[in-house]
């Protein structure tokens, strides 16, 4: 398929992708429990800064920067939003908004010489020659992650996510310790988180930390995650691509940040219609076309 | 006699309010006990300081004879405690069997995620409160309130409680759901289980427990076989203007 289209379409599907990823990352913790993280480019960051110093400041290959980065946003992760997680509902998601900010601030002022201060890093080693080749990188890590994490939420473990996101009191009422589940959740989500940045970074090649630490960047996460479908793993990829090429058909109508009120509205929309998602609205004529009865889940 | 729950000079504040003043029973293994009072008079906040869904102010709570003031819910639950909610609160985008399933579930992540699911169970435990094969797989919010009721015992008794507490398992339910809940009750009793019962109907409550008492602000007003407690003055008065008595 690569080579019948055109590079600017190649490229404008790479980034879907890794929109994809980041927006499963996001649903995992926060389409599941509820708890609505503002921190995910936090997370994405470390990942990506993470593999894009070790392999150009200290030149570790990216087979070991890249698993490393990937835990180094995890643990990273988990030390300073532990504390959040014990919170509920709209303290965890100020408090991840508040790290992400920080995080901006902090690549500025703490060894700029490393994070290249303001001006990010350039000339990260990139993994794949050509853009088919970056493309199929991109397709495989999607779908990798997609079918890890269909696999992990099929068990009861992914229920118990879901139940939390329901009635976290009555979660903890069945017996399980609430505070565990939801840390597992929010480490598979900061691997996913840490594993998209990484492979990101070394995709373009160049970290800017305003785009990167931006409420745009988070909030096209979220709308992707919410547009097709929380609680799911083929909505957020679906949301992912409709998003990305909304945007891109923008492009030359709207050139400026005008595009991202569109995309709110087109959200706000949908959500109206079908607060499920458009897998859901998807399923919805599917099963009218078939005749069945309506169900919910993907 | 083995005493499986003592509560002792237990006290809950809420701020100036005293919800639970003083308040001390004992509550013998294999029996039922029933827990009487107007709205208001702070049963369920009982129920919630048992369960360490809410702390005490002071006070002890002891199961078979440990002090469990330190444990934490999902660990008092381990232990065999478990309570139904007054307002019944089912995972609604769930199914039934998925609902029981969360009461199913060992409170370890290792299992959670490897181990699987244990279907014959799912259904031993759904048809034991009345449902049908084919209504686990309805969804929890499509349960009307008798369903709800019925799921929220499934799901306690899921959790391996041995020590049931129940919150107004009888309101909003038809004469038929009460009878059919009742019978339920009254094969689990036969079974060993040990209940503490909070219900405001009163002539449903009483073959299913063995003596109860009375609170009213918190406070212990009556003690005793059931009769004598309603017979009790002061309950008499506490309940006089309530217009749920006997509903
Ligand atoms: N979390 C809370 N904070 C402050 N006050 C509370 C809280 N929970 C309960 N109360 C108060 O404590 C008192 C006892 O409430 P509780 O719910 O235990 O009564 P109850 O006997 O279960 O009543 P009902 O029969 O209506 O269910 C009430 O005055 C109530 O308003
Ligand atoms: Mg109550």
């Amino acid at each position: 398929m690569p080579e019948f289209v055109e590079r600017g379409t190649l490229r404008t599907m790479i980034q879907a992708c890794y929109l994809a990823i980041f927006a499963m990352s996001w649903d995992v913790l926060s389409g599941r429990t509820g708890y609505i993280s503002f921190g995910h480019p936090f997370l994405i960051g470390i990942g990506a800064y993470s593999t894009a110093i070790l392999s150009k400041k200290f030149g570790v290959p990216p087979e070991y920067s890249i698993p490393l980065a990937i835990v180094i946003t995890m643990f990273g992760g988990l030390v300073v939003l532990l504390p959040a997680l014990r919170i509920k509902g709209s303290y965890f998601a100020l408090v991840t908004l508040a790290f992400m900010e920080l995080m901006y601030q902090l690549v500025q002022v703490i060894r700029p010489d490393l994070t290249g201060g303001t001006r990010g890093i350039t000339g990260i080693k990139s993994l794949t020659r050509g853009a088919e080749a970056g493309y199929e990188l991109a397709v495989t890590l999607m779908l990798g992650v997609a079918l890890g994490l269909w696999l992990l939420m099929r068990t009861r473990f992914g229920t118990a996510l879901w139940a939390i996101g329901m009635d976290e009191d009555s979660v903890r009422g069945s017996g399980l310790s609430t505070t565990r589940l939801k840390t597992m959740a929010f480490l598979v989500s900061a691997l996913v988180a840490g594993l998209g940045g990484a492979y990101y970074a070394h995709y373009t090649g160049s970290l800017a930390p305003r785009a990167l630490f931006d409420i745009d960047f988070l909030f096209t996460i979220i709308v992707a995650a919410l547009i097709g479908g929380a609680g799911t793993i083929i909505g957020p990829m679906f949301g992912a691509f409709f998003l990305i090429f909304l945007l891109e058909w923008l492009r030359p109508i709207l050139p400026g940040a005008e595009r991202y009120f569109v995309y709110g509205g087109v959200a706000l929309i949908l959500y109206m219609y079908q607060p499920k998602g458009l897998v859901a609205i998807a399923q919805s004529l599917r099963d009218r076309v078939r005749g069945d009865n309506y169900d919910h889940r993907a | 006699m083995t005493i499986a729950l003592e509560v002792s000079h237990l006290v809950k504040r809420f701020g100036g309010l005293i919800a639970t003043n003083d308040l001390s029973f004992t509550l013998n293994e294999g029996e039922s006990l029933g827990l009487i009072g107007p709205n208001g008079a702070g049963k369920t906040t009982v129920f919630s300081q048992i369960m360490g869904e809410l702390r005490q102010t002071s006070g002890t709570i002891c199961y078979f004879g440990q002090d469990i003031g330190g444990l934490s819910t999902p660990e008092r639950i381990a232990k065999g405690i478990g309570r139904t909610y007054q307002v019944p609160r089912p995972f609604s985008d769930l199914t039934v069997r998925e609902n029981i399933r969360v009461g199913l579930m060992p409170d370890s992540l290792i299992s959670m995620i490897f181990g699987r699911s244990d279907q014959s169970k799912e259904n031993e435990l759904g048809q034991s409160v009345g449902f049908s094969i084919r209504d686990l797989d309805k969804s929890a919010s499509e349960l009307a309130m008798g369903d709800l009721r019925k799921l929220e015992l499934a799901r306690t008794l899921a959790t391996g409680a041995r020590v049931l507490l129940l919150d107004e398992v009888f309101a909003g339910l038809t004469t038929g759901e009460i009878s059919m809940i009742s019978d339920l009750l009254k094969d689990l009793r036969r079974r060993g289980f040990t209940f503490l019962i909070v219900s405001h109907d009163l002539p449903a409550m009483e073959p299913l427990i063995d003596k109860a008492i009375a609170i009213e602000r918190g406070t212990m007003i009556a003690e005793g076989v059931f009769s004598d407690v309603l017979a009790n003055h002061d309950v008499r008065a506490s309940y006089l203007g309530d217009t749920d008595v006997g509903s």
